[in-house]
């Protein structure tokens, strides 16, 4: 039996078209025989949006950081497959219909919150509602999953420290949320540095393996029926979903199978006309709806030099901390906070922003010279806030209104620890059976690899 | 106009190698030159002769591109192929290694030091432009990082007073930086080479930039600040810079390199046809769209390609010159009669 979509005479052309209409047909419903003008409207609108280019030179990850068949995936990832999706959604063959869920991390709300003059919660009941209405089934936000990877970095952290000697150097623990940052210690940095490198996986990673794994067990799903899309703030979060492909949990299939950038999304929602109801953001316990927005602790970051400086005082030190001190050094992104005692410091911590701030970090850690027992690094000056993908002007400037914006509405969501979620003492349990037990370290944990950089053997004429 | 530039001297500075660059020190008495054999020399003059005083061997593990002198003489920071730039200090009669900077991810091509000496700026095939600090205790710092040109970087060079910074690349353009807050900007971008720029050279005022390029033009870039009596547009409070002035038809190959004399004004260029030219403004053409004359042109002054030309800062008219053949040559510039 056909569907209406398969009788028409589009379901023949090529795909763009497809999409094209799958934009449209969504909300207003056009008559069949849409007159020319329209079609021709539809089809610049969609041109417009298929020249929306990625140029990884935007974020860290540069050209030597990316293998060709690296950058043919990552020209997949658009939103051109994404409503490619969509589109096979609503054909008859029911073989090539996927389960559509949407992570969006929070340092993209702040972005959408002030594109449309909105709360963060109501900005994220916006965009959950547009998503829905072009045929999402599930939108989630990605804060359980970043409390997962803090957790896990504050155990981490807490064993290094531990087990850090002269001999055996622990220390300090450079976390790895951000695939920039990772990337390139991987692929320029190399063996001095990657021990150094947390293991805890990153938020987008561990959420991967909560929607194809966990999600899709609860679901009765096998993971390849689901297609997990992520709204990030940078581009090189689809870097990072290229990496998930090393998973093994998954029976091989992709924890996250594509990243749409804010600024993509935002496209797509200003060249829709569309007219959308705000729903509220699914969670993954049916048994509740979350009416609020929250984030971790971090100026801009996912939150772990903050809620691992708070673990770490405790654990090791039994001191409780509640307000964190950010010192700023050199310049606005490197900054320090420590623990002192009786007038000794315990504990050195610092976040390093900024390929600056991360070669500074690099030379003093090879020389043996930086005093420091963690560092959060990310690879965008300001943090993640500033990712490319959304406060980017035109010309490829930062929006400097825009970002400072964004930094006023994400500093006034209301902040959780991770330690408060008792769904995620739930899940560790349901899920991971257990707080210490192999399967937290096979889905929870990564490993990371050196590629030693090709030298050019030639001297030719420079 | 033959007998305008005199062959002084030619030593074989880098046997069996390409020399690539040389660098006056600041008082006009040593010559520090570098090249394929992964070596700087180090020459000073006895008596009528230029002789290697000093060799530094032991920095790099490959082709040095570029040397470059501290504002006060006492360092001497060396780019190359390896990816890193070492700092040399100058002791009595040697040069020790007293750091090396890392971080480009390729080639490094050029390097330069702020006439301030508080910063040092290197380039690289990484496409990057990079700003360090020094402090006190002969600690660098990285201190910017900048991605503006979308090609190889060829050279960098500091304004002889201000700290502002250009830079010359692949991508066909030259771009200015400047420090705004606590981080570097590009402030301006050159546009108007048709290929390659190699190297750019700026004025004894600081007020105009040179440019050579593989286009085999040289091209003379003026800065116009906002408010200028011309009317010429400026974007909020940075300067504009315009072409005022293109040399075009003297080369026959890519220049290579184009020096600026800080003392007399002349413009030597070195080309990849063998040959070096110096050029002089005209004494009475409009500071808008000036007009220059060429007043030297010394064919087959090296064998091969001329890679580098530098003025001494201190003798006027005293011209070094290296090539693809190895050789150092040292000339005596007489400005003509008349200008």
């Amino acid at each position: 039996m056909k569907c209406e979509h398969c009788t028409r005479k589009e379901c023949s052309k090529k795909s763009k078209t497809d999409d094209q209409e799958n934009v449209s047909s969504d909300g207003a419903q056009p008559s069949d025989g849409a007159s020319p003008a329209k079609e021709s409207e539809e089809k610049g609108e969609f041109h417009k949006l298929a020249d929306a280019k990625i140029f990884l030179s935007d974020c860290l990850a540069c050209d030597s950081c990316v293998t060709v068949e690296e950058g043919v995936q990552l020209s997949q990832q658009s939103a051109k497959d994404f409503l490619h999706v969509l589109n096979l959604n609503k054909r008859c063959d029911t073989s090539k219909h996927r389960v559509l869920v949407v992570s969006v991390c929070p340092q993209s709300l702040p972005y959408f919150a002030a594109k449309f003059n909105l709360s963060v919660t109501d900005a994220s009941r916006r965009l959950c509602g547009f998503l829905k209405s072009l045929g999402v089934h599930y939108v989630f936000d990605t804060t359980i999953a970043a409390d997962f990877s803090i957790l896990e970095s504050q155990k981490e952290f807490v064993r290094r420290y531990h087990q850090h000697s002269e001999e055996q150097r622990e220390l300090p623990m450079l976390t790895s949320a951000c695939p920039g940052w990772v990337r390139y210690a991987e692929r320029v940095l190399g063996r001095p540095i990657i021990p150094y490198l947390c293991t805890a996986k990153s938020p987008q990673q561990v959420m991967g393996s909560l929607v194809k794994d966990y999600f899709a067990r609860q679901q009765n799903l096998s993971p390849e029926k689901i297609f997990h899309v992520v709204v990030a703030p940078c581009y090189d979060k689809k870097l990072e979903a290229l990496r998930e492909g090393l998973s093994t949990t998954l029976n091989g299939a992709r924890g996250t199978d594509c990243v749409l950038t804010s600024g993509e999304i935002a496209q797509i929602m200003e060249q829709s006309d569309l007219s959308v109801k705000d729903i509220a953001v699914d969670t993954l316990f049916g048994d509740m709806k979350e009416v609020a927005v929250q984030r971790h602790d971090g100026v801009s970051s996912d939150g772990h030099l903050a809620h691992v400086f708070r673990h770490a005082a405790k654990e090791l030190f039994g001191e409780h901390v509640e307000e964190i001190t950010y010192r700023a050094l050199r310049n606005k992104d490197f900054h320090e906070v420590t623990l002192e005692k009786n007038g000794e410091v315990l504990l050195r911590f610092a976040a390093a922003y900024g390929f600056r701030n991360i070669q500074n970090m690099i030379q003093k850690l090879k020389k043996g010279k930086l005093p420091y027992h963690f560092v959060e690094v990310l690879a965008c000056p300001r943090g993640c806030l500033n990712g490319r993908g959304q406060a980017q002007t035109e010309d490829g400037h930062t929006d400097r209104a825009l970002l400072q914006q964004m930094e006023g509405i994400y500093s006034g969501i209301p902040v959780r620890p991770p330690e408060s979620s008792t769904h995620v003492q739930e899940l560790y349990q349901e899920w991971l059976e257990g707080t210490e037990s192999p399967k937290v370290q096979e889905v929870l944990h990564t490993s990371y690899q050196s590629l030693e950089p090709c030298t050019d053997g030639l001297d030719i004429k420079w | 106009m033959k007998d305008s530039l005199v062959l002084q001297s030619r030593v074989p500075a880098h046997p069996d190698s390409r020399c690539w660059f040389l660098a006056w020190n600041p008082s006009g008495t040593l010559l520090a030159s570098c090249g394929g054999d992964r070596k700087i020399r180090i020459w000073g003059t006895e008596g009528d002769s230029w002789i290697c005083k000093s060799v530094l061997s032991e920095g790099h593990q490959r082709t040095v591109r570029k040397v470059a002198w501290s504002p006060c003489g006492n360092y001497l920071a060396s780019a190359s192929f390896d990816a890193t730039t070492c700092i040399w200090k100058k002791n009595q009669d040697d040069f020790e290694c007293v750091t090396t900077l890392e971080g480009h991810e390729n080639e490094v091509k050029s390097v330069a030091w702020a006439p301030s000496g508080n910063l040092l700026a290197t380039c690289s095939r990484d496409k990057s432009v990079w700003v360090w600090e020094v402090d006190e205790e002969d600690e660098y710092e990285c201190v910017s990082v900048l991605s503006s040109h979308t090609q190889d970087v060829k050279h960098v060079v500091w304004h002889p007073s201000q700290e502002l910074l250009a830079s010359a690349s692949y991508d066909d353009t030259v771009k200015l930086y400047q420090e705004e807050g606590d981080d570097w900007v590009c402030c301006a971008t050159l546009e108007g080479h048709e290929s390659t720029v190699w190297s750019i050279a700026f004025d004894p005022s600081g007020q105009r930039l040179a440019s050579c390029s593989d286009d085999r033009t040289v091209r003379i870039w003026r800065q116009y600040l906002p408010g200028n009596e011309q009317g010429v547009a400026c974007s909020g409070s940075d300067p504009s810079w315009k072409c005022i002035c293109t040399l075009s038809g003297f080369h026959t190959r890519t220049i290579y390199d184009v020096a600026w004399c800080q003392l007399t004004g002349a413009l030597a260029t070195a080309c990849g046809d063998d040959a070096i030219r110096v050029f002089e403004e005209d004494p009475g053409s409009d500071p808008q769209q000036p007009t220059f004359s060429l007043t030297a042109h010394l064919r087959q002054a090296h064998s091969q390609d001329v890679n580098c030309v530098a003025w001494n800062p201190k003798e006027p008219g005293l011209l070094a010159s290296c090539s693809d053949d190895g050789e150092v040559a040292f000339w005596e510039y007489h400005q003509p009669a008349g200008l």
